[in-house]
């Protein structure tokens, strides 16, 4: 629970603090998960590098600490986690510089199905129809391509270049 | 082209399937494909959602490590505790204690039902300009010590509580349907702080009301 440990009888309410690990936690396990998420895709990734942000966080500042310092201290913390994740199991390492330039607002923005509905609506109509039925319907790449009425492998390099495409535009446009 | 093609469809499948991917080392193509493929799962809805069990998970490594003399009380399941600590931060917003909340509750007929509030010390405080919220909406605010949603209905101004009542997560105003959406269980809540539906086995109370007021063009809440 969030507390003031100051109240005062009038003016500007002080920050409220995070008293202990547990009150880090509450408040931020969901929001931070999502957000690892969102970079990730999957899961049992986003289990892992959320504990990380948090666990990093937790052990180095020290609490008691104001809620505003304590978030964005997490937030840093996991894009950090993240821009390693992406460096150490992909060699990805434009994606991950990408990633540690990113502005701390954006990468807590929790708008994910709002900013992919976006990207898709931007994108040409051969690319959004691939990468919804994969997506947002569920397609296999087989059900995909038989519903386009092409090969599977021209399926897969359909959606290779759709999700280059969005990526560019989600760089250039979105941000 | 074809074998980035089919390593980035091998990752998007095992995205789609709910299975950690493979490692690889990827080429710049084909990592840009990936964060994009990335960011479009978590697009689908409720794909970003932690199950309890991996909330369990990360907590109980976090207590392992940070607090190695806490016992952590297993009979205390944490859906309970976020419960209660969700319940008691509401009660901090209006200056009420715990045991009034469940009073409240039982006074109402258990979850589900209306806790109506009543401060019995604190101060009015601004937290927005009245015009910054144009009729029809509703507009998330965040003080020192409460996280609240203030809605303009047809020119009445009132707030209720900005967090949900099962978990404790952030509400989501969502203006064209006149609800409050929890993004944790598909919950949502009307303006004025009714469940409207659940996913839930039981139904999770209604948000408290906070005592609110316009003064000289300010949103003023009640706050302790």
């Amino acid at each position: 629970m969030l507390r003031n440990p100051d109240p005062e009888p009038s003016g500007q309410p002080q920050p409220a603090i995070y008293p202990d690990w547990e009150s880090v936690y509450q408040d931020n396990v969901v929001g931070i998960y999502q957000l690892v998420f969102r970079k990730v895709g999957n899961a049992a990734d986003a289990e892992d590098l959320a504990e990380e942000a948090l666990m990093q966080t937790l052990k180095t500042l020290r609490l008691p600490a104001p809620v505003p310092t304590v978030r964005a201290y997490l937030v840093k913390t996991a894009r950090t986690v993240l821009a390693d994740h992406w460096r150490r199991h992909y060699a990805a390492r434009d994606a991950a510089n990408e990633l540690e330039q990113l502005p701390i607002e954006i990468v807590a923005n929790p708008n994910a199905v709002d900013r992919a509905q976006r990207l898709l609506g931007l994108l040409p109509d051969n690319f959004r129809n691939i990468l919804e039925l994969r997506f947002l319907r569920g397609y296999s790449v087989r059900e995909a391509a038989n519903e386009l009425g092409v090969t599977e492998s021209n399926a897969r390099v359909l959606q290779f270049r759709a999700l280059r495409k969005a990526a560019e535009l989600e760089r250039e446009v979105l941000r | 082209m074809k074998e980035s093609a089919d390593r980035v469809a091998r990752f998007v499948d095992e995205l789609l399937h709910g299975r950690r991917p493979h490692r690889f080392e990827a080429t710049q193509e084909e990592a840009e494909a990936m964060t994009a493929a990335a960011s479009l799962s978590a697009a689908r809805v409720g794909a970003d959602v932690p199950d309890q069990a991996a909330l369990d998970r990360i907590h109980q490594r976090l207590a392992e490590t940070l607090d190695e003399n806490t016992v952590v009380d297993r009979r205390l399941s944490r859906r309970a505790w976020l419960r209660t600590a969700g319940a008691a931060a509401a009660a901090v917003v209006v200056g009420v204690g715990l045991d009034e909340v469940v009073r409240n509750r039982q006074e109402s007929g258990g979850a589900g039902g209306s806790a109506t509030l009543l401060p019995d010390s604190g101060s009015w405080r601004p937290v927005a300009a009245v015009n910054e919220i144009p009729t029809g909406h509703a507009m998330q605010v965040s003080t020192a010590s409460l996280d609240a949603v203030i809605i303009n209905d047809a020119g009445t101004i009132t707030a209720v509580s900005g967090v949900c009542t099962h978990l404790g997560c952030k509400l989501q105003p969502d203006d064209a349907n006149r609800k409050l959406n929890c993004p944790c269980h598909q919950t949502a809540f009307s303006w004025s702080g009714k469940v409207l539906y659940y996913r839930l086995k039981a139904a999770p109370a209604n948000l408290p009301q906070i005592p609110s007021r316009v003064n000289n063009g300010q949103v003023e809440l009640y706050i302790v």
